[in-house]
């Protein structure tokens, strides 16, 4: 197979469009493909639509960025270092977005069935609760919104069982997703440590894939143990190495969070001043000079110690 | 014996934790009583988080249910959908003894607000969402841990995120929901509190230098406070657990 190997500014500039539906891999404040993501803000690709999980600060980035036109959300924090994502925040109370509030179960599932190729799936999740009652963007700004399904579900009773009542949520069609992964080929097989959370999925279910990894590993290696990869080339776009490319959340096998930098962007984040002074500091014109901002010598403080899956006396507070 | 309140909640916490059963661990507090429950009474409980961690023995406080220290020695790592459909088939074979939760604000019904204060549309405050809590309130019976006050226990919540007993006995089997799960307790700085056969929330143990007052000052709605019972003061054994062994860092407590 051919090479997908490509850096992050091809990667970007030939898979991911204005407008696009996107899903990001890992969760909260792990394994989050905030290198990929710095990326995207540089070339400043916009009105994207997020299907957002369980997300963090780098989505949080890209709002704040004034880059996103609607998320789907169920969680938006650096879960421990803050409680919701601020520029998220600040956008809901200002109408500045379109946000859909779904329950992570939900999600999860959803982008399930759309790696399983099914039109929606059927779920007695939200019933009862304000996620069925209050619907966050309505049918009328849908239609203005090509890239979000033209409702957020359907009750409907289950056939099977009379009586009983489902929720019909359609399965999203994702243009882009983007994972950070431990290792990966050039042909583009992915290998996973620690919890994989919905990553196989939207890589699967999205159109185009792009792949971060910490290690880029020849593929006759990766075939000779096929039971450890998650992920085929067929389903993957590009192929881009980044070392630490999670940096601040977590990278199982490799580094912890950052404590200081998820605070610092906490801190930073209460305004939309300070955001951007944030992000003119930390988003420079590469990776390797973003990763001489943050240093080698506070980078090896977050390294895990191989035993216990975690950095060995990180100061956490 | 000096103690904190996040002390006596984390200690009432682990209580509602019983050996050998399995539990769902959110972030914040529970964490702590979970790694309490397991260094005390309950070493044989199970903790799962809904990243899809099954079993696992978080050996350092994690931060939240994503850390890589919840995977430390467990059994299995589930991708998600995994983890979401066995907690699913909970609702009837009750796999899971109980899910811990938190919010913004509660209802005398236990309905939980974690989405948003003020108008959904155009909120005062916006807050995380969901996460896995709706998911947890409608398939299993849930533990509810909240900051006692009075904008935060209310006669209705702004948005009712994860659903409690809804609006009386048969409030969750109208709304399509599992009519026997619910939620089971509410911890606060103040006591711990339950569901009587109406449903509602009232006050079953009052913690040590609480007064009623306090509990009537910070409520929003009519509580029933004339049954409870006096809860005891936190032994010295399990105190020196606590904050050597679970939280030495002392992150939470």
């Amino acid at each position: 197979m051919s090479s997908k190997l490509m850096t992050a500014e091809q990667a970007i500039s030939r898979f991911v469009h204005d407008g696009d539906c996107i899903a990001l891999g890992g969760f909260s404040t792990n394994r989050r493909a905030y290198g990929l993501v710095r990326e995207i803000i540089r070339q400043g690709k916009k009105d994207l639509v997020l299907e957002s999980g369980s997300s963090g600060g780098d989505e949080d980035m890209l709002i704040g960025m004034g880059l996103v036109k609607a998320i789907n959300v169920s969680y938006i924090a650096n879960a421990g270092y803050s409680m919701v994502c601020r520029r998220f925040r600040s956008a809901c109370e200002k109408n500045e977005i379109l946000f859909e509030d779904y329950s992570i179960d939900v999600q999860t599932i959803a982008y399930h069935g759309a790696a399983l190729g099914l039109p929606y799936v059927p779920i007695k999740n939200m019933l009862g609760s304000d996620l069925e009652a209050k619907w966050g963007i309505s049918e009328e700004q849908r239609k203005s919104c090509p890239k979000l399904p033209p409702v957020k579900f359907i009750i409907q009773d289950d056939p099977f069982h009379p009586g009983e009542k489902l929720c019909l949520v359609p399965c999203p069609e994702i243009d882009v997703a983007l994972i950070h992964v431990q290792q990966a080929s050039p042909e583009g097989i992915c290998r996973i440590s620690g919890t994989a959370f919905q990553d196989e999925d939207i890589a699967i279910a999205a159109k185009h894939t792009i792949v971060s990894c910490e290690e880029l590993i020849p593929d006759e290696e990766m075939r000779r143990e096929p039971d450890r990869n998650m992920i085929p080339g067929l389903c993957v776009d590009a192929v881009v190495h980044i070392p630490w490319g999670a940096h601040p959340s977590q990278c199982a096998g490799f580094y912890d969070y950052d404590p200081q930098a998820l605070k610092l962007y906490d801190e930073c984040g209460k305004t939309q001043e300070g955001f951007m002074d944030f992000m003119k500091k930390y988003l420079p014109a590469t990776h390797e000079e973003y990763l001489q901002i943050i240093g080698e010598e506070h980078l090896n403080t977050l390294k895990v110690d191989p035993e216990l899956g975690f950095a060995r006396a990180l100061q956490r507070k | 014996m000096e103690y904190t309140s996040q002390q006596m909640m984390a200690i009432a916490l682990s209580k509602e934790i019983k050996d050998g059963k399995t539990y769902i661990i959110g972030t914040g507090l529970p964490l702590i009583g979970g790694a309490l429950a397991k260094h005390t009474h309950a070493p044989n409980a199970s903790l799962l988080f809904e990243t899809g961690v099954i079993e696992g023995n978080p050996p350092e406080v994690p931060k939240c249910v994503a850390d890589l220290r919840n995977a430390y020695r467990a059994s299995v790592l589930w991708p998600q959908y995994r983890y979401f459909g066995f907690q699913t088939l909970s609702g009837k074979r009750h796999y899971i003894d109980a899910g811990f939760l938190g919010g913004a604000q509660i209802d005398p019904y236990g309905n939980l607000n974690s989405t948003s204060v003020g108008d959904y549309h155009r909120p005062v405050t916006r807050l995380s969402g969901s996460g896995g809590a709706n998911g947890i309130a409608t398939w299993c019976d849930t533990v509810i841990v909240m900051k006692h006050e009075k904008r935060r226990f209310v006669e209705h919540v702004d948005y009712c995120t994860s659903p409690g007993w809804v609006d009386g006995p048969d409030g969750r089997a109208k709304r399509g929901l599992p009519a026997d799960r619910g939620p089971r307790a509410v911890i606060t700085r103040f006591g711990v509190f339950r569901f009587g056969e109406d449903k509602r929330m009232y006050l079953a143990e009052l913690f040590p230098g609480t007064k009623l007052e306090d509990i009537v000052e910070n409520t929003g709605f009519e509580m029933d406070l004339s049954r409870y019972v006096m809860a005891e003061a936190p032994d010295e054994e399990t105190l020196r657990i606590l904050t050597t062994e679970v939280d030495p860092e002392h992150l939470m407590v």
